[in-house]
């Protein structure tokens, strides 16, 4: 039986998409009330919790307080009923903590830590359901938990993830599209200034291609940025409307 | 503008998931019409003026078919009458997933401007998606969704436009639905008939489920094939095997189906009986279930073919078949495991080429088509051309196989030509070869340089001047396509410079473009006798790429630093500019050489290529390169009528094993090279070593005179090969060879990166490519490019570094060159049969190659022929026959044949099957009484005298 | 037992109609500010290329040539004379570590707390050993801010017999943004409980005390039992205290206060119901309103 066709003809993706669209992003900041700063995000049907704690006193092992900027501490996991099988998922298992890993990485390139020395900052995101782009849908939920939070940021963190099909660069793969082989390369934007958090491609590419794929994902970028901003701004008027007097 | 819209979707793997997909819904998808002032489109597809002719629909109008006309009728969508249809995502989808040739053939019209044949996105179309309602089925899901966006077509289109909307549907229940909700809806077969511009087109109609039950409401002949889901579970849960049919060429009453093992574990289950076969038909997919071992048989060696009962009615051959089953039951030495059919997987039909049988009754429209595989069922069609096409080579495709009808029913698709005719011959053996042979299109035409083209000086300074040197090449003689070219001259220091110059054809046909994508989908060229199916186009072929003399070409350089001792000191890769001062044929080649008193330039160079060749021969012998031996006959074509005059077996001089010793040492230069550069990706050739079963037949022919033959390592079998002689026999040699050839694996392209076993047995080298011959073959090129950027002359790009494209690329050229094989093969078979034809019946001097059941096959050296000579007679009574397959031997009427028996036999050529003409050979001598026959008179040799002119 | 059981909906957000002012001021991360450079970078932002950037999101306030942007919501950010809640989480050499919402630990040194004896009561080795007797992990104090260390930490002192270890009560935590500074955050609330509102966002509720005992020091607990009418009324001012911070209505004491005259028609259970909810904070809101107006 032939494989899926990702790209018709006629431009069309699976899902009725074109190639440089994105998939439906719908977010909501502060949606816990124990938590400093949370935010839940749909792209798409990947869905996302991300809850910020801190900056706090580090607790556990105090060989990780750094004297001169705050711990961030990442934790990712995958709820058991995310994926179309149901399955009980470890934590810690080696996915999870490259991706936490990679979280990590993203956002210290973000926050402003050195603003707090010895501190820590928690992230934890949640993936409530995957339906491909889990690593970017979560750098946009935690984006969002961290400007909840009030932590100092230098921008936002957008990510997005694009794929190469037919000689075509396609935003925002689904999971239709990302196991449909292929490449796929996860960019985290800080869309102003244009500079890249974090990058990441596990499958071959040929250079030639590269640009035009960085170029795809980075235009997703800002255009994920430009949703998340509306959904700050208007969260940010409706609060300070409720405390303005 | 996106409308997002999520369902569910249960799939079962295992367990039952869950899946659960986005589907936008858009409102800026166009219907596509130039007539239309509200869609946005920029460049419609649709017409205006839609015009096709037609008796019912005398508007003009725009077609939509539903998937089982684009499935089915495929043959007359494609006719450049039917133009402005517009084909449904729905209908597109369902196509790919039922039939892919069907889908590659749709694409192509809707890519094709001049159909004017438009793709709705329907179902991402906010008006024209359609949810599956609870109980529905996906078919019916679909069927809705076709009307429904055949509706909102009809609402869409202007009234002031007057353009109407046509559904073509087959199915009764949809074509009902459709006519409640006002849609103009025809049956496909009354639109094409009523169509006015070109009758014949009803021919090329495929016949539907609904008329094959009005032909034929008599016994049913087949068991019922299960529906696929009891096929799968059957597979899975072991009952039934999976596997690809392969009917027997000889018998048209049995087959077999080979079972992909894992790992080497492939096997094959016989198949015997119609009935058992079940109406599979050649390359099919099907379901087998094994019968109990009470029940195997084994293959019969009989010849039988389907051909004896031309155009007789059906109950008829029914009896006959019985029979000739029940003889082959008696043969019951070694069972195979034997098995029914009982599903068809999937089928792998295609156009097949042949021959109407027409039917006795004048009237009827109801044909025998007879294909020329003979592996391939006769086909049913139905025409009211049959007159016309009576002795023409026609083209027709298989509908459906009703399980009441003793052949498959089909529709007739192009005719070819008259049959025995040249071209048609040619055609057919190129289309059946999957060759492919049309002229190359005006889009990678316009790839070619402009004319007239000279060496820009960009390129000389790129490149590295080697005009200076005396290159010359080195061909058979009618070459115009030369790739090679050599040089050979003494350096300061004592030691020999030689040069191998190839064609540089990758400075011309660049990475991606159309005339790329050309050549490798081509591969190869394909030689046939008279004919050249060509690559690359002819401008490249055999002017700008050709190493001609006298002119200055670019070229991709292999230069090694030798001692006298043929030892390479040093190798080096350039692409330079050369100029060829003479291009010689080997026997000019040679008589240079052998001429003493030529002291010139070429003939010093040829002289110290020879010397150096004949080195590197004996080392490579050394090494246990194999010479293997198969009988080549070259044809002296008249140069007027384009027919054969002559008939020679090829002769080797020395030349010839100079020039392909240097092409060998490039090649393996090269696959070194390439390799260390680029080990994943580097495209190698190999030759796998055969598994010793495939010698059983050399070890038996050998021990019959008393001889042994080795087979462990190649080394030892071209020891013994050269050892295997037998006094006041010099032909037996070459017999040997012929053999040994024949027990070979096939050599193939592969990636480096997915094989570990680079061998090539046959040359005796651990790795090897093919570089020298880049005009002809597109390996070539790939490893050109390969090697440019080793050296840094040219730049990688993706395909060129993606493992898995080039593997799909190497299976595309491995499935050219067999095929091109094939194709030549069939030529030669074909230019033979003709120069028989004029010459009558000869006698001629053959030794006997293999021994079968009921035949001999013997081959005449002097014309490289092998024909069979059957012992059995239809209208004699059979002689009494012993066959000893051990040794094997075959007694006739007390007379033993052996191999490499000695015998005179008699040729002709058999024209009573127009279809399958064959050269027949009768036994002369031994002379056994009513088995031989008479030697015949001298006429013969007078008239070819006279032909001979 | 009845089980109050609801499906998830859209929470709506009350607040007075036509206050749509200060959008202007608004800012996101990576917002410019200002291009200017003769301004002060204050809080919330970072110079980005000489130019004034926003790091986080909320309302740009200028004083003078300081720019600062405050958060709408954020840990707590001491100042040296906040009255703060808070709980010890580790005993250290002559320390205490207390947890305040802030980003860091606050201490509170053994020399900066009363020790039963008296202001004047030298500190000895012994009181060093015995400090778990005074505070131990998880107990519950109200301080005062002494100091701001360098990296934001606190420092906290109890030396007024305001401050110490708190005994039988309610600890409510909302965000500090909704805590009102004001001249007290101790009160005796006319309902019958008392209420102590530290700046960091922590809300401690508990019975009025009768007479306090001056020597105790702060560190006597009472182990009596509340009466029930007492508890009654701490649930309730809790659930109150709780809905205010939902519909972010800033906490002091008549906020509070009004608030719980507002719930009174309620049961104590329904006031965290979401229309009660509402109810509830709209009223307390009118009346704020006039009596400010």
């Amino acid at each position: 039986m032939a494989g899926i066709e990702l790209l018709s003809d006629q431009g069309y993706r699976l899902d009725g998409r074109k190639a440089t669209e994105l998939r439906k992003v719908q977010a909501r900041m502060g949606v816990f009330g124990q938590a400093d700063g949370s935010a839940y995000l749909e792209q798409g049907n990947t869905k996302v919790l991300a809850v910020v704690y801190g900056p706090h006193e580090v607790r556990g092992a105090r060989s990780k307080i750094l004297y001169d900027r705050a711990v961030i501490n990442c934790q990712y996991s995958m709820a058991t009923f995310s994926t179309a099988e149901r399955k009980r998922r470890p934590h810690g298992d080696r996915k999870s903590s490259e991706m936490s890993l990679h979280l990590k990485q993203t956002f210290e390139a973000a926050v402003l830590t050195q603003l707090y020395p010895r501190s820590q900052i928690d992230i934890y995101v949640k993936i409530l359901q995957a339906d491909g782009g889990n690593y970017s849908a979560c750098v946009n939920a935690a984006t969002l938990a961290v400007i909840d939070a009030g932590i100092p940021m230098r921008d936002y963190v957008c990510a997005c993830t694009a794929g190469f099909v037919d000689d075509t660069p396609l935003a925002d793969l689904c999971h239709a599209e990302e196991s449909g082989g292929g490449t796929s390369l996860a960019v985290a934007l800080l869309p102003r200034g244009g500079q890249i958090a974090l990058l990441q491609m596990d499958a071959r590419l040929h250079q030639d291609h590269l640009d035009t794929l960085m170029e795809a994902a980075m235009t997703a970028c800002k255009g994920v940025s430009k949703v998340l901003d509306e959904v700050v701004r208007q969260h940010l008027q409706e609060m300070s409307i409720l405390t303005g007097e | 503008m996106l409308k997002s819209k999520t369902f569910v979707k249960k799939t079962r793997s295992g367990g039952i998931l869950k899946v659960v997909r986005e589907h936008y819904l858009r409102d800026d998808i166009w219907c596509g019409s130039e007539v239309c002032v509200e869609c946005k489109d920029e460049s419609p597809v649709l017409e205006k003026d839609p015009c096709m002719e037609s008796s019912m629909c005398t508007f003009p109008h725009y077609l939509i078919p539903d998937t089982n006309v684009v499935l089915h009728q495929i043959d007359v969508l494609e006719d450049p009458l039917i133009r402005n249809v517009i084909i449904l995502q729905t209908v597109l989808q369902e196509v790919r997933h039922r039939s892919a040739p069907a889908y590659k053939r749709i694409k192509d019209a809707i890519h094709n401007k001049e159909k004017h044949f438009y793709t709705f996105t329907n179902e991402h179309h906010r008006e024209t998606f359609i949810e599956r309602e609870p109980g529905e089925s996906a078919n019916d899901r679909n069927d809705r969704a076709i009307r429904a966006a055949a509706h909102w077509y009809s609402k869409h289109i202007p009234d002031s436009a007057e353009i109407k909307v046509v559904m073509l549907t087959n199915d009764r229940l949809n074509k009902e639905k459709a006519e409640q909700t006002g849609l103009l809806v025809y049956r496909c077969d009354e639109y094409i008939k009523s169509l006015i511009a070109n009758p014949e087109l009803v021919d090329r109609l495929a016949l539907t489920s609904d008329e094959k039950n009005e032909i034929t409401s008599s016994k049913i002949l087949f068991p019922e094939h299960l529906p696929l889901s009891q096929i799968q579970s059957g597979i899975k849960s072991g009952k039934y095997i999976q596997g690809t049919f392969r009917a027997n060429r000889d018998n048209f009453l049995e087959g077999t189906v080979f079972v992909h093992g894992e790992g080497d574990e492939s096997t094959e289950i016989l198949l015997q009986g119609l009935q058992k076969l079940n109406r599979a038909v050649h390359q099919d997919v099907v379901a087998v279930e094994l019968l109990p071992q009470e029940d195997w048989v084994a293959p019969s060696a009989v010849v039988l073919q389907d051909d004896g009962s031309k155009g007789e009615d059906e109950e008829e051959e029914e009896e006959e078949e019985e029979k000739k089953l029940q003889t082959k039951q008696v043969h019951r030495d070694s069972l195979k495991p034997t098995g029914r059919v009982v599903g068809i997987i999937k089928r792998n039909w295609r156009p097949y080429c042949g021959m109407l049988t027409l039917s006795h009754i004048k009237e009827s429209t109801r044909h025998l088509f007879t294909p020329a595989d003979r592996r391939i069922p006769r086909i049913r069609i139905e025409t009211r051309q049959a007159a016309t096409l009576e002795g023409q080579r026609i083209m027709v495709a298989i509908d459906g196989w009703p399980k009441n009808s003793r052949y498959p029913r089909g529709h007739f698709m192009k005719n070819l030509g008259s049959a025995g005719d040249k071209e048609t011959e040619t055609e057919v053996l190129l289309l059946e070869h999957d060759v492919p042979h049309l002229p190359f299109s005006q889009n990678v035409l316009s790839f070619l340089p402009s004319m007239p083209w000279a060496i820009t000086e960009d390129d000389m300074n790129r490149r590295e001047d080697l005009r200076h040197l005396c290159v010359c090449s080195v061909d058979p003689p009618g070459c115009t396509d030369i790739d090679d070219a050599l040089h050979c001259r003494e350096l300061e220091n004592g030691n020999l410079e030689v040069g191998v110059h190839i064609a540089d054809v990758s400075h011309f046909i660049r990475p991606g473009n159309a005339m790329d994508q050309e050549a490798a989908s081509r591969g190869t060229t394909v030689y046939l006798c008279g004919k050249r199916i060509d690559m690359v186009p002819e401008l490249l072929s055999s002017n700008l790429c050709s190493l001609r003399s006298n002119v200055e070409r670019l070229a991709f350089s292999c230069i090694w630093e030798m001692n006298d001792n043929a030892e390479i000191l040093n190798t080096r890769f350039t692409k330079s500019v050369i100029n060829s001062k003479a291009s010689l044929t080997y026997a000019e080649a040679q008589m240079k050489i052998d001429d003493r008193n030529m002291n010139d330039d070429i003939t010093k160079n040829l002289r110290g290529l020879n010397k150096l060749a004949k080195i590197l021969k004996a080392g490579r012998i050394e090494k246990g390169a194999l010479t293997l031996s198969s009988p080549e006959v070259r044809f002296h074509i008249d140069s007027e009528t384009h027919d054969p005059i002559d008939l020679q077996t090829k002769e080797l001089q020395e030349t010839n094993s100079m020039v392909e010793e240097f092409m060998l040492l490039a090649n393996i230069s090269v696959a070194q090279k390439i390799y260390d550069e680029f080990s994943e990706c580097a495209l190698l050739r190999k030759h796998p070593s055969p598994p010793p079963s495939n010698y059983d037949i050399l070890h038996k022919a050998i021990k019959t005179k008393n001889l042994v033959i080795h087979t462990d390592s190649a080394k030892e079998l071209a020891d013994s090969l050269n050892q295997a002689d037998i006094e006041g026999f010099p032909y037996f040699n070459t017999l040997l060879r012929i053999l040994a050839t024949r027990c070979m694996m096939q050599a193939v392209y592969f990636c480096s990166g997915l094989d570990s076993d680079f061998r090539h047995y046959g040359l005796a080298t651990p790795i090897y490519t093919h570089f020298t011959s880049p005009i002809r073959r597109y390996s070539d090129i790939i490893v050109h490019r390969l090697l440019a950027v080793a050296i840094g002359a040219d730049s990688t790009y993706p395909a060129l570094m993606d493992k898995h494209k080039q593997a799909a690329l190497c299976n595309n050229l491995n499935y050219r060159h067999k095929m091109a094989q094939y194709a030549q093969r069939a030529s030669v078979a074909f230019h033979t049969q003709l120069f028989f034809k004029s010459r009558g019946i000869l006698n001629e001097e053959g030794f006997i190659l293999f021994v079968r059941k009921n035949a001999i096959i013997v081959l005449i050296p002097k014309f490289g022929l092998e024909g069979t000579v059957f012992f059995e007679n239809k209208d004699k009574p059979s002689p009494k026959m012993t066959f000893n397959e051990e040794v094997p031997t075959l007694t006739v009427e007390g007379h033993t044949f052996n191999l490499f028996d000695r015998v005179r036999v008699t040729i002709s050529l058999d024209a009573s099957n127009i279809q399958h003409q064959k050269i027949r050979m009768s036994l002369l001598e031994p002379v056994i009484p009513g088995v031989s026959v008479p030697l015949p008179e001298a006429e013969p040799e007078a008239k070819k005298a006279k032909l001979d002119r | 037992m009845a089980a109050d059981m609801r499906l998830p909906t859209v929470r709506k957000q009350v607040s007075l109609s036509g206050s749509k002012s200060a959008i202007a001021s608004l800012v996101v991360p990576g917002d410019v500010i200002t291009t200017d450079t003769g301004f002060m970078r204050g809080h919330g932002t970072y110079l980005d290329e000489e130019k004034l950037t926003a790091s986080v999101a909320g309302e740009v306030e200028r004083v003078n040539k300081l720019i600062c942007v405050r958060p709408l919501k954020t840990r707590y950010n001491g100042e040296v004379g906040d009255v703060v809640v808070g709980r010890i989480t580790e005993v250290q050499q002559k320390r205490w570590k207390v947890e305040t919402n802030s980003r860091l630990d606050s201490v509170l040194l053994l020399s900066a707390v009363n020790l039963p004896g008296g202001e004047l009561r030298r500190r000895s080795a012994e009181d060093e050993l015995s400090m778990r007797d005074y505070l131990q992990e998880g107990d519950l104090i109200s301080a005062e801010v002494q100091a701001v260390f360098s990296d934001g930490a606190l420092s906290l002192h109890t030396r007024s017999l305001k401050y110490g270890k708190l005994g039988q009560g309610v600890l409510v935590q909302v965000s500090p943004s909704l805590v009102k500074r004001q001249k007290t955050h101790f009160h005796y609330l006319p309902c019958g409980s008392s209420i102590i509102l530290g700046n960091n966002g922590f809300i401690w509720l508990y019975p009025t005390p009768g007479q306090q005992d001056e020597d105790a020091g702060g560190y006597y607990t009472s182990i009596e039992p509340v009466a029930l009418s007492d508890r009654e009324v701490i649930s309730r001012l809790r659930n109150c205290i709780l809905a205010l911070a939902a519909h972010k209505v800033m906490l002091f004491d008549t906020s509070v206060l009004y608030c719980y005259e507002s719930s009174l028609t309620h049961q104590i259970k329904d006031i965290l119901k979401p229309e009660v909810m509402e109810e509830v904070v709209l009223q307390t809101r009118h009346r704020l309103a006039d009596q400010e107006g």
